[in-house]
């Protein structure tokens, strides 16, 4: 039998089931205006990196690449893997999507007997690992949310030092694409060595340039801002993926959170109406006891 | 496009800072300072952590503060400026800026030998950033 007790205990969770979904709908929207935000920045970021390979490919066209520190190949032995996740939760299977590839790809060095070094961007990936045993080489965290470009220079430049110096022989880029609003596909991409055929296809820049320093010389500095461009590409495309998540999460978690309301008023209302027939009834039965 | 003004574009790695047709531009190179105007050469020219002078059209003066890239001189004339980071004078909290400074000052004093380099750099972005915010750069390198 339904009691005066159960109505408020169901009065109560109904609040507060409404309550979580206010705090819902303001991260969706929150999550949402974000998208825009990052979306923005991903195409803000787009006239330099282009500029600085159009660059390259013309400078290429009459320089030897190749033998560039970044561009040689060497035996692989020891490849660096970097992923990019989240500093936040609630964001669906965002990270667990990313990490999966991360996963894969240590799997597959790890099996042709390469040793790997990880290097993770974001609190999820570091604390994902490191539940599973397997140390990060450096974390960066407070980067993931708004990636800025000194940061990605600094994560771009603790690989390439160490490619630089034969400590590396490969290094993957595991991040997240923004395809759309809808679909993000966690994607790699290897970003050490660079491979000489990036740089083909260029329009020759003429030798009569005023070059300052000598055309090698440039080369040898635009190729790191190159890598760090990619670096930032996958910074940023990853945040937009991370916030689109996040909007799609907390938009079903409203969505729920608008059913069980639903639900649980209902149960509320058929036992208010049960207390009501019952106190009818018995005043009913009442009634008619003492009219005998 | 006449001959008295060139177009110029300064892109950051972040983002599209300024473009416009200018009159004269000022940057500092890595083998030192260099002027354009309208007509140069076609180039091509490392920058250093510098500031970045242009007169526009107009007359009006920008200042930017550029820590590294390239200049572009193309055949057409076109001024380029592809910037690791780029901020204009307006842009610039130059109180922040200051703080950041005093704090880069004592990590400098206080640090080890090891990463000297990369500490002495990023005072001089701050330093920088405070000289083109506070309009105070000299007209030569200093």
């Amino acid at each position: 039998m339904a009691g005066s007790g159960q109505i408020r205990q169901l009065k109560r969770r109904i609040k507060s089931v409404q309550s979580t979904q206010k705090i819902t709908r303001a991260m969706e929207m929150i999550a949402a205006s974000r998208i825009l935000k990052a979306k923005g920045r991903v195409r803000a970021a787009r006239p330099y990196a282009e500029g600085i390979h159009d660059i390259i490919r013309g400078l290429a066209v009459s320089n030897e690449v190749r033998s560039h520190p970044l561009l040689v190949q060497r035996d692989i032995q020891r490849v660096a893997v970097l992923v990019n996740t989240s500093d936040r939760g609630l964001a669906g299977a965002y990270n667990a999507n990313v990490l999966k590839v991360a996963e894969r790809t240590i799997a597959e060095e790890e099996g042709k007997g390469r040793t790997v070094d990880l290097y993770v961007v974001g609190k999820k990936g570091a604390g994902y690992f490191a539940y599973r045993g397997r140390r990060a080489l450096q974390v960066w965290e407070g980067v993931a949310d708004t990636p800025h470009i000194d940061e990605a220079g600094d994560i771009a430049e603790t690989m390439m030092a160490r490619y630089r110096h034969a400590e590396l022989d490969r290094g993957w880029l595991v991040y997240t694409d923004f395809k759309s609003s809808l679909t993000q596909v966690p994607v790699r991409m290897e970003l050490l060595p660079v491979k000489p055929t990036e740089f083909e296809g260029g329009r020759e820049i003429d030798p009569e340039f005023i070059f300052e320093p000598a055309q090698d010389e440039l080369l040898n500095t635009l190729i790191p801002r190159y890598v760090e461009a990619k670096v930032f590409h996958g910074l940023l495309e990853s945040s937009a993926s991370e916030h689109a998540n996040r909007q799609r999460a907390m938009k079903a978690a409203t969505d729920n959170a608008k059913e069980v309301a639903a639900n649980l008023s209902r149960i509320m209302n058929q036992a208010r109406q049960e207390q009501i027939t019952t106190e009818i009834s018995e005043i009913v039965g009442g009634a008619e006891a003492l009219g005998d | 496009m006449s001959d008295a003004t060139m177009t110029v574009e300064v892109v950051s790695a972040e983002a599209h800072v300024l473009s416009g047709e200018a009159r004269e531009l000022y940057a500092r190179a890595v083998e030192g300072e260099i002027g354009i105007l309208p007509g140069h050469a076609p180039a091509l020219v490392a920058l250093d952590v510098g500031p970045l002078r242009l007169t526009m059209d107009d007359g009006t003066k920008e200042r930017i503060a550029v820590h590294k890239g390239v200049l572009f001189v193309g055949d057409d004339g076109k001024v380029i400026v592809l910037a690791d980071i780029a901020e204009r004078a307006q842009d610039i909290d130059l109180d922040r800026a200051k703080a950041k400074a005093q704090r880069a000052q004592e990590r400098l004093a206080r640090g080890t030998d090891a990463d000297l380099e990369a500490r002495l750099v990023s005072l001089r972005k701050q330093q920088l950033r405070i000289q083109v915010a506070s309009g105070t750069e000299a007209t030569h390198s200093g």
